[in-house]
């Protein structure tokens, strides 16, 4: 290129091009090198596999050795402030309180929306002492080390809790999890604006499709989720399904979806649709019960309706509670776990966010009993059977989720 | 913001010229600094995730320091998913340049009436009304978005209005997926953002010129379509680009008026990418693209600038 | 004769359209926060069904007001630790770059004035990403939570002051640093003792306009935010307006409208105060804005 020579020229001069060119080829390699050093320690896990626990395969995940749990009979941590990592509204403000009382300790909770978002703040080191987590999460979580094994010593109320529990198929032993809630994933209405009887239909799932309701629906913001459900809708029980036929269709049933109904996609069920914001959504049983305590005054909850395949074949799970390894108050975490294992903070928990803890103390028969849950209600009740032959979303390996994630960024998309 | 008035050469000696040169570079070498540290620098980290590679456990990104071993998997795949029967993104994408453009015009619209108003015909009333057209600056944006959320909520302000008191209810969900809500959004959320530069610039339109035209014997349109209208061009390109830019990248006000794929922006494709796993280089990649569609404005504005500043205005 | 016609066809008439198009846009624009606003009082759970006065999620109720909710404290304070930090790195920071920019000649200099003027336009989430990249990929010192969104708030916002002093170094003109230096002084000098207090009004506006845009901030501080307690009240506002939203949030959000508004008109009269006897100076709001 033409430059004008001199130090007042507006261009540099060739020597001063070509000096910097030298500069910037000899200095290339070294700051690539120099930026390597500067990475992040332990971005790569170097195990190119992972243990996917499934019902068929149960796990029972290693304790390293630098990751031991806690000694017994230590005291708990005076005036700290616990850091709880959790859904939104999905913890009773009455259960924190009588635990703060009861230790003289503070609780903050820290929400999240979904799971992705957050074991990236998870890794990126924000000391948490308790997570919500889910068992699609697990074999990520002990493999990166972010959990820290359980005591059991601490935790004696684990006797509270269905006993199958204590061996679950995905953390055998209990080694590192809790149950926290149960809830199956199912239709729910407001009959206001959705008069007719979804759950006699022939297949439930269809009618979010029905160009009727357009506008009134919704489904739950997790690509496994909402997918499942539509794989369910076509008759297809295996819900984590790595075909690509069975993915392609769901990709073409999805984009049906939006053209008939053009659904929400959210998790706030709980509170949209007591607020009228919709009418007709696939819906966790938790948020149909939990949408009682949402309603507007003058609207009562016999409006609310739900529905769950009454042979139990449908998506069935359950949440647990994790410490954290870089929790700094790991004695407290134990004893909050065990706080939320006792019956009664259970009950009142179960009151407070509508999802059922699975206590021995609370079988389907005592809640009708008790009028806890109103006739209209009574498919939302999680029943022990359902977990023989109920379908449950469980860890995808890499590839696989690559593929469903794919499909669920072009509904999100709402393109083509 | 003011075009810097370029000054005469200083008429001192070498030496003196070279050691004011050293203090003002001292001076501006920490906004320097910063800016390459904390703009520049992660500019390029983004381009490293997005030519990086993907931890095979996690899905998280690995970035890939060294350019000469980039790999371009990720970006072809956005690439190629934009257009074509692979085309997901394409949508997004022209739907946000649609809502931009017309959201954009729609701000132009209300801003240029109003703050030619305030600049030129208010008389005595300026001041007051020139506060009021700044309040919505330090109003909090999520607030006014959620004002609007409350009012158009099923038993908000809005149906209350449209039903007429209880004569008929209309059946629409506004906060479900209806693009004229999200734009009328946007443009709620940036006509302030309009405003300002606007007012700025008519303010220091000269007054002779204009009512040189009129006493020439144009009336008001023409000499408002032939005079005023050219001679506010920089400030309307200016008033332009400081709106539409910044809502290229905008998510939340579809998140929170919309929660549905029907009217999903590419600030929606980015921030749902980033920490989901295995798509954070693809969310880079969106960052990389409306990077690239704002840069080109900018240069193309910031060259007229500078030409424009040799003529004096 | 003043019939409707020539009411109508004055040439002496005020321009009544604009005037209609003014009040309606402020109707359009405020209206809705002044119901939201009044809805902060409302006795009930509902934020669209007015049930009565009350000042109960100010600091009435046991559990859910601002006063007695934790959670909403914590977001308040945070925002106004965010404001004054970030503000007290920006100011400084932006206006000795534009005094070094301005004077240097240079393509460094243009380059870096164009680099600041594009971290002005560019839409937020691209830096608040880029940012969130090199936290969690490069072994920096800086861990997601204050620090984090503080460097994020200062890089986004530094081209405010830049731009506003460069504006008014424009309208000074060399001429009164040439005097002083003509009478001996050195540049250093004559920049700290003539130029500085002359940028005084422009740097003082910059500082509560940096401030009140710091608070309202939402994008870089939700990606950049560590637990809970560095939550501002933006993302508190964005978090809950998305579940089960109570009118303790229209009260939060009112709060902290007040303390914008009290920064503003403080700095306001500070600046009328300021350039009491400074002829170059737009006195207005207009030249408080740096928009003169």
């Amino acid at each position: 290129m033409p430059v004008p020579n001199g130090p007042h020229g507006h261009g540099p001069t060739r020597r001063q091009f070509l000096t910097r060119a030298a500069i910037l080829a000899a200095s290339a390699p070294t700051l690539g090198a120099f930026l390597a050093a500067c990475s992040k320690p332990g971005q790569s896990s170097g195990t190119p596999t992972m243990t996917l626990a499934s019902p068929d395969h149960p796990v029972k995940w290693d304790i390293a050795d630098d990751n031991k749990p806690i000694a017994d009979g230590l005291a708990p941590e005076k005036g700290a402030t616990l850091k709880i990592y959790n859904y939104a509204d999905y913890l009773s403000p009455q259960a924190m309180k009588s635990f703060e009382d009861k230790y003289g300790i503070k609780i903050e909770v820290s929400t999240f929306n979904d799971g992705d978002e957050a074991i990236t703040k998870l890794r990126s080191g924000v000391d948490f002492d308790i997570y919500n987590a889910n068992y699609t999460e697990i074999s990520r979580l002990v493999g990166g080390k972010l959990v820290r094994p359980l005591n059991h010593s601490y935790i004696p109320d684990i006797k509270n809790v269905w006993p199958s529990f204590t061996n679950p198929w995905y953390d055998q032993e209990w080694r590192y999890s809790v149950p926290y809630t149960i809830y199956t994933t199912g239709i729910g209405w407001r009959t206001d604006q959705v008069p007719a009887d979804i759950g006699a239909l022939k297949n439930p799932y269809e009618s979010l499709w029905d160009p009727q309701y357009k506008g009134k629906t919704a489904v739950i913001d997790d690509f496994h989720t909402a997918m499942a459900m539509v794989l369910l809708k076509q008759g297809i029980t295996d819900i984590n399904t790595s075909s690509q036929a069975d993915l392609k269709m769901v990709g073409e049933q999805l984009q049906a979806l939006v053209k008939a109904t053009s659904p929400k996609v959210t998790i706030t069920m709980y509170n949209d649709l007591p607020a009228g914001q919709m009418g007709l959504a696939q819906m966790w049983s938790g948020d149909i019960i939990n949408a009682q305590s949402y309603l507007p005054e003058g609207t009562g909850p016999e409006i609310l309706r739900y529905w769950f395949p009454a042979d139990g074949k449908g998506m069935v799970d359950n949440d647990m509670l994790v410490t954290l390894r870089g929790g700094k108050n790991p004695v407290l975490a134990h004893l909050f776990i065990n706080h939320m294992l006792n019956p009664d903070v259970a009950k009142e928990n179960f009151s407070a966010i509508g999802y059922q803890p699975p206590q021995n103390t609370i079988t389907p028969d005592s809640l009708v009993a008790e009028e806890f849950i109103p006739e209209n209600l009574r498919s939302a009740i999680v029943k022990p059977e359902y977990f023989d032959t109920g379908y449950r979303l469980l860890e995808l390996d890499a590839a696989n989720e690559t593929a469903w994630r794919n499909v669920w960024q072009a509904f999100n998309a709402g393109g083509s | 913001m003011a075009v810097p008035v370029v000054t005469a050469p200083p008429r001192q000696a070498l030496p003196d010229r070279r050691r004011r040169t050293r203090l003002w570079s001292v001076l501006a070498a920490p906004g320097i600094a910063w800016l390459a540290a904390f703009f520049l620098f992660p500019l390029y980290v983004v381009l490293c995730i997005v030519f990086g590679q993907i931890d095979p456990l996690f899905r998280t990104p690995i970035p890939v320091w060294n350019p000469l071993q980039w790999d371009p998997t990720q970006f072809t795949y956005v690439l190629t998913h934009i257009v074509g029967e692979n085309g997901v993104y394409g949508q997004a994408i022209l739907r946000t340049f649609i809502y931009v453009m017309v959201a954009s015009a729609l701000c132009l619209l209300i801003a240029f009436p109003v703050s030619y108003y305030v600049a030129r015909l208010s008389g005595k009333r300026r001041g007051l009304l020139l506060a009021l057209l700044i309040a919505p600056f330090w109003i909090s944006y999520m607030m006014r978005m959620f004002a609007w959320v409350n009012l158009l909520q099923d038993d908000g302000l809005f149906n209350k209005m449209l039903s007429l008191g209880g004569l008929f209810t209309p059946d629409v969900k506004w906060l479900t997926g209806q693009p004229v809500v999200v734009i009328l959004g946007l443009v709620y959320g940036y006509v302030p953002y309009m405003i300002l530069p606007l007012y700025a610039g008519l303010d220091r339109l000269s007054t002779p010129m204009l009512e040189a035209s009129r006493d020439l014997g144009a009336d008001r349109l023409s000499s408002f379509r032939r005079v005023t209208l050219p001679l506010c061009r920089p400030t309307i390109v200016a008033a332009l680009l400081l709106t539409c830019l910044p809502m290229l990248g905008d998510y939340f006000t579809n998140d929170m008026l919309s929660a549905s794929p029907k009217t999903t922006m590419v600030g929606n494709l980015i921030n749902d990418g980033v920490q989901a796993p295995g798509q954070t280089g693809q969310a880079g990649a969106f960052v990389m693209l409306v990077f690239l569609i704002a840069l080109l404005p900018m240069l193309y504005y910031l060259r007229s600038v500078t030409r424009g500043s040799e003529v004096a205005s | 004769m003043r019939g409707p016609v020539s009411w109508w066809n004055n040439p002496w008439r005020p321009p009544r359209f604009l005037i209609a198009i003014t009040i309606g846009y402020l109707l359009w624009s405020l209206l809705p926060v002044l119901i939201a606003v009044l809805y902060s009082f409302n006795s009930g759970r509902s934020r669209t069904t007015w049930q009565g006065f009350s000042t109960r999620w100010y600091w009435g109720d046991q559990t859910l007001s601002v006063w007695h909710n934790d959670a909403l404290h914590t977001a308040l304070l945070q925002t106004l630790k965010l404001g004054l930090i970030a503000t007290l790195i920006t100011v400084p920071l932006g206006t000795l770059f534009a005094i070094g920019i301005d004077r240097w000649r240079g393509r460094l200099p243009n380059g870096a004035n164009f680099l600041m003027l594009l971290s002005f336009v560019l839409p937020e989430v691209l830096l608040a990403v880029a940012l969130l990249f090199v936290i969690t990929t490069v072994a920096v010192p800086v861990q997601l939570g204050t620090t984090a969104q503080v460097v994020g708030l200062v890089t986004f916002q530094v081209s405010y002051p830049a731009v506003l002093v460069r504006a008014r170094l424009a309208t000074i003109g060399p001429q009164y640093e040439e005097a002083a230096m003509d009478l001996g002084a050195s540049p250093l000098a004559a920049l700290r003792r003539i130029i500085v207090p002359m940028l005084l009004p422009a740097i003082f506006a910059s500082t509560v306009l940096v401030f009140a845009d710091v608070i309202d901030d939402f994008v870089l501080v939700r990606y950049l935010s560590g637990d809970a307690s560095t939550e501002p009240v933006s993302v508190k506002i964005y978090n809950t307006a998305r579940a089960a939203p109570t009118p303790a949030l229209n009260a939060l959000a009112t709060l902290l409208l007040f303390a914008a508004l009290a920064a503003v008109v403080i700095g306001f009269l500070v600046y009328r105060r300021m350039t009491r006897g400074d002829n170059t100076a737009d006195r207005g709001l207009g030249g408080f804005t740096g928009e003169a």
